[in-house]
């Protein structure tokens, strides 16, 4: 295998002492203390990081050990990883939201020695399963607040390892550069468990090569510079959040946000209307639906200026799409609406220095890529997994709706004869842990074969058709791929998330999750009474609101593809329940479990 | 069915560019007693204020037996039959408890009713008939929140609304306030709208309750259902697993359901 190198660098710790160094007093990081935006400079996050190394190597550390972090984004969680990587460990990042059983499974799995987490809501996990977890010797705690007499063995606060951190490093200079330079590309760096939409998750296994390789993906195709800032808020156990905002920072050095929560996105954007934006399709539609919802509330002029401004958008956008010639007008009717509506919209998003955008980690749907290209916003999709890391890109000023680009440097991708895609690359991840069955049922021949079914057009484009396993045969023998119509689903404002059921059944179904926050705005503006959110999901005229955005989307779509009844989800579901993934994603299987009863109805007379 | 008494519907109430309720809605029926529960800033007594008038709403409706009254002034609304016990009591400092009884009945004309309603207060509050020619100011804080419900009741209204008759006072006298006002509901026949922070009370007094966060409803039900809620327990109650270290601040759900 080739050795991959960045800046001559072959693994994360040598990169990061390098350009940690030459950084200086330049800032890393951002995090809001007491509502105020504070900085921390690369010089801090290498001191930080170099204690916390210091700290575990004096706790006995050796190469290759497993810590654990467990805590949302922050920016102890980013300087613990560099930490834990600098003294020659391993970096297992687990779900905040996970509940106790997974938490001890990727504790278990790991056999891992350390752990780090934010509060004590996510110590008393812990403190729970401890008896279960002997291999655990020491847990840190990055916020000390409400443990102020608490008293355990194992337990301290991360101010104590910062200071243990401190003591051992005026004694051992140079240790952390030795471990460096011993360091390989074919080093186990981190671990990350896959959301496992069916039984426990699992753990792939990520080399010093796969990291390194991620990061020469910039600048030229995610376009991320020195000059760039970017905001963090998905979870940084989540591989995109992990390339964005772990690794690609470090190779490149943009400027890391850390946003408060996810509730907090929107305001966080406006106050540091970022130069780069990826995010999951969810929060695109989410920022979609916004717009259209104000601009429904707008003056009469403003609405019709809207109209117009977009009619002349989408125009502009068609013929990029197209690739056809621009002609004068077009470019100065796009210069007027630019001017007067869509500066607005980008403002009002935080996204007006945006010079480019992002989406992956899901599938999203034309119609908001196209609007989006529309106000000026173009968004490269992506598409990338755990097990390969990001593996295409489309190109900046290349309009593929439909699909996610060709494949990037030094990956490659083909379809295999049951129309799976396959993949391969140099910094591919080395296999689950613990699973070699699975492992071998995942890497066959060295290609990767990665669950997603999709085509391959000439230019070598990529499109998604749908998980492998997902795909619906109806009692009638027609194949369907339900993300297709979920994509559109979502589109509307009205539908935060669908799953399309109808696997040996006559007709398809669908569950939908409502976004709240719009159909409450309905509610409210066409007068509908509701109390909570589950009375909310029971009004006839909010099941006929769907009714209506389920009709609209079923037009564009044959009859055996079209879904024929639907429910609503009552519920209002978080994170932390199973039925989502961290990326607050519906999970097809254990939905249709859960709701079987609720889907059974649907089929019954 | 029939109408209910109060109809509040898709309510929006805004402190100048503040929006302190969000679209809530919420019956009362004739011989009921609700509960409305809420934090503080939740927006319970804004919303006691939208139903008398004393703040305009931007949307929605009130309905009194099925009649719109939002926006209107609150003496006509008062006149119409709904009376207020605002927070913090606030009788009349410098009149005696007589007078405050008086001036809760300030539209009546029914002079003979108005004198078999003074003498029910009484009858209710006893403690008021002792202290009838004494300044209102000079009275203990469980006998300032009995005349004032007694001054509301004066009124003889058809809808009593009280706002968190239960501020401030020991234990055993909420204890004492909470019987009479289940007693003035099953005796007297009269509808109480009863906004609170002490869920615990509140609902047992009450037949059913609305949770209020943030400007929005997120829960309502029958009241024993609610004293059963894991939520209610968790959030209201102050009652939860011990956890594994004995004391636990934060909260295992983060929604209501």
């Amino acid at each position: 295998m080739t050795a991959v190198l960045q800046d001559g660098c072959d693994t994360l710790p040598k990169l990061f002492l390098k350009k940690s160094k030459e950084r200086g007093d330049r800032i890393a990081m951002r995090e809001k203390d007491f509502g105020v935006w504070q900085s921390y400079s690369w010089s801090n996050y290498r001191a930080r990081a170099f204690e916390i190394a210091h700290g575990l190597l004096s706790l006995g550390l050796q190469r290759g050990d497993v810590a654990s972090i467990q805590s949302e984004d922050c920016r102890e969680w980013l300087w613990t990883d560099l930490g834990i990587l600098l003294g020659g460990g391993v970096v297992n990042g687990i779900y905040p939201t996970y509940q106790r059983r997974q938490v001890e499974h990727a504790l278990t799995d790991s056999s891992c020695r350390f752990l780090f987490v934010e509060d004590e809501e996510q110590l008393d996990k812990y403190l729970e399963i401890e008896n279960d977890l002997p291999l655990i010797e020491k847990v840190f705690v990055f916020d000390w607040r409400g443990l102020r007499d608490f008293e355990h063995d194992k337990v301290a606060n991360i101010e104590v390892l910062y200071e243990l951190g401190r003591k051992f490093g005026e004694t051992h200079e140079g240790l952390i550069e030795q471990i460096a330079e011993r360091g390989t590309g074919d080093d186990l760096a981190a671990l990350v468990y896959t959301s496992g939409t069916t039984g426990l998750p699992k753990g792939a296994m990520l080399s010093q090569r796969y990291i390194i390789f991620q990061t020469l993906m910039a600048p030229k195709y995610l376009r991320l510079t020195a000059d760039d800032e970017i905001l963090t808020y998905l979870p940084l156990c989540h591989i995109a959040e992990r390339v964005f905002s772990g690794w690609l920072p470090i190779a490149h050095g943009a400027t890391i946000n850390l946003a408060e929560s996810t509730e907090t996105i929107a305001q966080n954007l406006q106050e540091l209307s970022p130069t780069y934006m990826f995010a999951v399709p969810r929060v695109w539609e989410k920022f979609y639906s916004r717009i259209t919802t104000s601009m429904s509330e707008a003056t009469w002029f403003g609405r019709k200026a809207y109209d117009l401004a977009l009619a002349i958008g989408l125009r502009r956008a068609d013929k990029l799409i197209a690739e056809k010639p621009l002609s004068r007008t077009d470019k100065i009717a796009y210069g007027v609406a630019d001017r007067l509506v869509f500066r607005n919209i980008k403002r009002i998003l935080g996204l007006d220095r945006a010079h480019s955008a992002a989406s992956g980690a899901a599938p999203i749907s034309p119609s908001l890529l196209r609007w989006f290209l529309a106000i000026g916003l173009p968004i490269d999709e992506l598409w990338g997994q755990t097990e390969l890391g990001i593996v295409t890109t489309c190109r900046k000023g290349v309009f593929r709706f439909g699909t996610v680009g060709p494949a990037m440097p030094g990956t490659e991708v083909r379809i295999a004869e049951n129309g799976e895609i396959v993949a391969r690359s140099d910094g591919q991840f080395e296999g689950y842990l613990n699973l070699p069955e699975k492992t071998a049922n995942t890497i066959i021949d060295g290609w990767i074969h990665t669950g997603d079914v999709g085509e391959l057009d000439e230019e070598g484009n990529l499109s998604i058709t749908d998980r492998l396993k997902d795909i619906i045969i109806t009692a009638g023998g027609k194949n369907i791929t339900p993300s297709v119509m979920e994509n559109e689903l979502k589109f509307s404002p009205y539908i935060s998330d669908a799953v399309v059921i109808g696997d040996k059944r006559k007709f398809l179904s669908c569950l939908i999750m409502i976004d709240q926050e719009n159909v409450e705005h309905y509610a409210q503006t066409q007068s509908v009474p509701f109390t909570d959110y589950k009375s909310l999901c029971a009004r006839p005229e909010i099941v006929e609101l769907i009714e209506g955005e389920i009709a609209r989307v079923n037009a564009d779509f044959s009859s055996v593809e079209q879904v024929k009844k639907f429910r609503l989800i009552d519920v209002l579901l978080t994170a932390e329940d199973e039925e989502l993934t961290p990326t607050m994603k519906l999970k097809r299987s254990f939905v249709s479990e859960k709701y079987s009863e609720l889907i059974d109805a649907m089929y019954t007379r | 069915m029939s109408v209910p008494l109060l109809q509040m519907r898709n309510i929006e109430t805004y402190y100048g560019p503040i929006m302190a309720i969000r679209g809530v809605s919420l019956d009362v029926n004739e011989g009921e007693i609700v509960a409305v529960l809420g934090a503080n800033g939740a927006g319970k007594t804004t919303l006691l204020k939208t139903a008398t008038g004393a703040l305009n709403s931007n949307k929605g409706q009130v309905l009194l037996d099925g009649e719109e009254i939002q926006c209107r002034d609150p003496d006509w609304v008062a006149r119409k039959g709904i009376a207020h016990v605002p927070e913090g009591r606030e009788v009349f400092p410098v009149l005696s408890v007589a007078e405050n009884l008086a001036m809760g009945a300030y539209n009546r004309s029914d002079k003979d009713a108005v004198a078999v309603d003074l003498e029910t207060v009484y009858e209710y509050f006893p403690a008021l008939r002792d202290l009838q020619d004494k300044m209102a100011a000079y009275l203990s804080g469980g006998q300032q929140q009995m005349l004032a419900i007694g001054r509301g009741f004066m009124a003889r209204p058809r809808l009593l609304m009280l706002d968190e008759p239960s501020l401030g006072l020991s234990p055993v006298l909420v204890q004492e306030i909470f019987g009479i006002i289940t007693r003035l509901n099953s005796e007297q026949g009269l509808t109480i709208l009863l906004v609170e922070q002490n869920a615990n009370v509140a609902l047992q007094v009450s037949s059913r309750g609305y949770v209020m966060e943030v400007g929005g409803m997120v829960m309502d039900g029958p009241s024993d259902k609610l004293l059963e809620s894991e939520d209610i327990k968790e959030f209201y109650l102050g009652k939860k697993e011990e956890g594994v270290r004995g004391r636990r601040r934060w909260k295992k759900r983060k929604t209501w359901r």
